[in-house]
């Protein structure tokens, strides 16, 4: 069976008051750490003023050669942890060093205008702040 | 519940498909709007986005999904608005060669010479990477869409890998995408001289005349090409075109209101005298003499008229003053005029030329100037 699509979120817009576990999402990041025993990474990102956070589950794209600091983008589903919160269960962890990040925004945001204006501008919640 | 507004609408029928460009385009949707499109009921395998007729498409996404078969690959790929199956057929040469290209890296027996055959197992090599991905590879594939066990796939015609590694193919596809949709998908195509259109009566009347006298016009160069006529006189002619004439008043009548009065013959006759009129812009016709017995002659049977472009363009091409280049045109033509007729045109003369030409009496050496070989 294929899975489901993974939409494109802005690491500030995950959190889990917005959106369901299991779903599906796609997002981007700076690797700031990588924990091999608990196949778990951290990407961040800073916007608004703000640090924002996305933590990665890697068991699935293991074994791969981490590099700090640099832009990877993941998709993978949702899910709530213990104590951690909620999690990105990686099925794809891709480093795109080098991505021009106000580019990749505003082409998120074309996209998503264009199916907000189509299907009515009754999707607004994804709208960007 | 998905449902696209105008999926309600009746279908096109099937004869005015080909004539939407969308059609015989690879269209850039959504994997979204593959996978929810309305089949046709006329044709399966044809589908509609907005009454767009749609049969082959172009996507660009993640592999998320990987199975190999013996003959093929099949890739889900995502796009972030859905996953689609894309069947990937491997190439035949790679069975014959799948054992010797992992070890063509290692036996570089000449260096600095050009080697073909192991050029090829490069070039083979390097096909085979381009298309064979792994998960979160990034995948661009056209092809047709066929329905496989109530699943929507694509039926890869071209595929390949992407190397995007900073996402800038992935950017600007997801840039040009809503484009494409907001200027072409989304918009309703229109025939341009169809007759249901109510809200285009004027671009429909103008079109309507305009198709009347390309009609027309067609009409009467296969007629002189048929019967290999070399001259005539306009009323020998006028006649052909009676069978169009009769079959446009019904609609001519509601549409132009002072011309509903005309009688049929004085229809006739201004369509004729239209139709020559654009016979002789296109250089088809001409006449020789201007003079109360109005003779045209037709520009491809007039033998004459051949022979004296012919002969000047023989003799001239070998004085010094177009030995290197060949005649100009305007040179030919006028020594036509001189020798034949005063009233040969430009685009008559183009004819003569370009029908010699096509028999290789002449060839042309630039846009504008002859010679003989």
């Amino acid at each position: 069976m294929l899975p489901s699509p993974g939409v494109f979120h802005f690491p500030w817009e995950i959190s889990s008051d917005t959106i369901q576990e299991g779903t599906t999402v796609r997002t981007f990041g700076r690797l700031k750490c990588y924990q091999p025993a608990d196949s778990q990474a951290v990407l961040s990102s800073h916007y608004a003023a703000t640090q924002h956070q996305v933590v990665v589950h890697t068991v699935f794209v293991e074994p791969f050669q981490p590099i700090l600091g640099a832009q990877y983008i993941v998709l993978g589903e949702l899910e709530i942890t213990e104590g951690d919160g909620l999690r990105v269960r990686a099925r794809v962890l891709n480093c795109v060093d080098g991505v021009d990040l106000t580019i990749l925004q505003s082409a998120i945001n074309e996209q998503r205008r264009y199916f907000n204006h189509r299907e009515g501008g009754t999707d607004i919640q994804q709208q960007p702040p | 519940m998905h449902a696209l507004r105008g999926d309600t609408e009746e279908e096109p029928p099937s004869m005015l498909w080909g004539l939407d460009p969308i059609f015989s385009a690879y269209a850039r949707l959504y994997i979204k709007d593959i996978l929810q499109m309305k089949e046709s009921y006329q044709v399966p395998g044809i589908f509609f986005y907005k009454l767009h007729p749609i049969f082959k498409v172009d996507v660009l996404g993640t592999v998320v999904y990987k199975r190999e078969r013996e003959d093929f690959f099949c890739y889900g790929v995502d796009d972030s608005t859905g996953v689609i199956n894309c069947l990937c057929w491997k190439d035949e040469q790679w069975k014959e060669h799948s054992g010797p290209v992992d070890g063509s890296k290692s036996q570089v027996t000449s260096h600095g010479g050009f080697n073909p055959a192991d050029q090829l197992k490069k070039l083979l090599h390097a096909q085979r990477c381009s298309s064979h991905l792994e998960i979160g590879d990034v995948l661009r594939v056209r092809g047709p869409v066929k329905t496989s066990r109530g699943q929507r796939e694509i039926m890869a015609s071209t595929y390949y890998k992407v190397t995007d590694p900073v996402l800038a193919v992935q950017i600007s596809w997801m840039l040009e995408v809503p484009q494409l949709y907001r200027k072409f998908y989304d918009k309703p195509f229109q025939l341009a001289n169809s007759g249901q259109g109510s809200d285009v009566t004027d671009a429909d009347g103008a079109s309507a005349t305009a198709s009347l006298l390309g009609r027309a016009s067609r009409l009467l160069k296969d007629f002189l090409r048929e019967k290999a006529v070399e001259r005539f006189r306009p009323y020998d002619l006028q006649q052909q075109l009676v069978p169009l004439v009769s079959s446009f008043p019904q609609q001519a009548a509601t549409q132009q209101e002072p011309e509903a009065t005309q009688s049929a013959s004085k229809q006739l006759h201004k369509l004729f005298r239209e139709t020559l009129q654009l016979l002789q812009d296109e250089g088809w016709v001409f006449r020789k003499v201007i003079s109360q017995d109005q003779v045209y002659q037709v520009t491809e049977h007039d033998k004459d008229l051949h022979r004296v472009t012919r002969d000047i363009v023989r003799v001239d091409s070998k004085r010094e003053k177009y030995a290197e280049r060949g005649c100009h045109v305007l040179h030919i033509l006028s020594c036509v005029r001189e020798r034949y007729s005063r009233n040969v045109s430009k685009t008559v003369i183009e004819v003569v030329l370009k029908g010699l030409e096509c028999n290789s009496e002449i060839i042309s050496t630039t846009d504008n100037h002859y010679t003989v070989l």
